[in-house]
């Protein structure tokens, strides 16, 4: 891994400091990511698409496979409008968009999550397997099925979130601003 | 029933005037919408989310490590609003437990990494089991049991589920925990 931490926050996207980063982590405009929330980016970077909500004790993890070193190319992609609630752990291979990770799941590496997915709480999975999209994990035997209606959207919450937690956190402040970036090339 | 002593160091825990003992490990966001009435152990690792909405606790209660306190929030068509949340006298929150319930009432023990939704009602008396999931908008009832495999058991005066004199247990349970949950002495030099 890197010998510092480079971590990007777009504007628009609200970081508080107490969480834990460690890494090259992207954080597109619109994340709102939570006090005592982790990220690691051990294994290659990691970029969190727009409007992504990562809750306290969530760890969104990229780790290193035994024997493997940091790979600048080897990127951990999330789309957007996904969100990791309260405890869960996700080291899951690549993540599409409008999914959410409820309390206290578990996704091991290997699990590809499409899009529209949702992982009930406490649900622990392993292996190496595709969840197709609008799937939904649930239950104690952790038994998939596909969605019947949409998810509603997140919009309304991180909206809210934007406006109260800047009044009660120190926030991480946005340090890539890709307007600026072009006008400099 | 007695319980040893747990020894907290000083450096760890504040006290406050109230004889509330509060870890410094915790995360307490929005700390002037918390109100701890007297009495209540918030042991370390523990989060609660004032600054989502207001969180009032009864006496007596402890909210056991690594365990999230976060109120509960509900969607409208306009934008959504997070809602006080309430807990009563002598609640037992166990390690490492979810709550973002709506109410709880008194005399509540919640086991271990217990997951709560979102909004649900705990009446008095209740118990939650190590690791239950309860799924946003339950409630249960007093008396009641929710196991960890999902179902709802007992019933009114079925004592096999929940003791009968789960009150004065509970406070009991509550009192002695709080009092021997006591400073390490001072090491003798």
């Amino acid at each position: 891994m890197p010998s510092e931490n480079r971590i990007k926050i777009l504007p628009k996207a609200v970081v508080c400091e107490e969480s834990n980063l460690r890494g090259d982590i992207t954080f597109s405009s619109g994340c709102v990511v939570h006090p005592s929330a982790t990220v690691i980016a051990d294994a290659g970077p990691i970029i969190i698409g727009e409007n992504c909500i990562i809750e306290e004790y969530a760890t969104v993890a990229h780790r290193l496979e035994p024997g493997a070193v940091w790979d600048v190319n080897n990127i951990l992609s999330i789309g957007t409008h996904n969100v990791f609630e309260v405890g869960c752990q996700v080291e899951a291979a690549k993540i599409g968009d409008k999914n959410v990770f409820e309390s206290k799941c578990f996704v091991g590496r290997g699990v590809t999550v499409s899009s529209g997915c949702v992982v009930g709480a406490g649900i622990r999975i392993h292996g190496s397997q595709r969840l197709p999209e609008n799937t939904i994990v649930y239950g104690e035997q952790g038994l998939q099925r596909e969605a019947i209606d949409k998810q509603g959207s997140q919009t309304l919450q991180i909206d809210f979130l934007r406006k109260v937690l800047p009044n009660y956190h120190h926030l991480r402040k946005p340090n890539h601003d890709p307007k600026k970036a072009r006008s400099v090339v | 029933m007695e319980i040893p002593d747990t020894y907290y160091s000083k450096d760890e825990y504040v006290e406050t005037a109230s004889g509330n003992k509060v870890s410094r490990h915790t995360v307490l966001c929005g700390s002037q919408n918390i109100i701890l009435n007297g009495k209540v152990i918030v042991q370390s690792g523990a989060i609660i989310r004032g600054d989502l909405a207001n969180v009032r606790t009864g006496r007596y209660c402890v909210i056991g490590k690594n365990s999230v306190i976060r109120p509960p929030y509900k969607q409208f068509s306009k934008g959504i609003a997070f809602f006080p949340m309430h807990v009563g006298e002598h609640v037992f929150v166990g390690e490492g437990a979810v709550v973002s319930a709506g109410t709880i009432g008194s005399y509540v023990y919640i086991g271990k990494n217990a997951i709560i939704g979102r909004r649900c009602v705990l009446k008095d008396c209740c118990v939650i089991e190590d690791g239950a999931v309860l799924p946003p908008e339950t409630t249960v009832s007093s008396y009641m049991r929710y196991t960890a495999r999902g179902t709802i058991e007992g019933g009114q005066g079925n004592p096999y589920f929940v003791p009968a004199a789960m009150q004065d247990e509970m406070i009991n349970y509550t009192k002695s925990f709080y009092e021997h949950f006591v400073r390490a002495p001072a090491p003798a030099s």
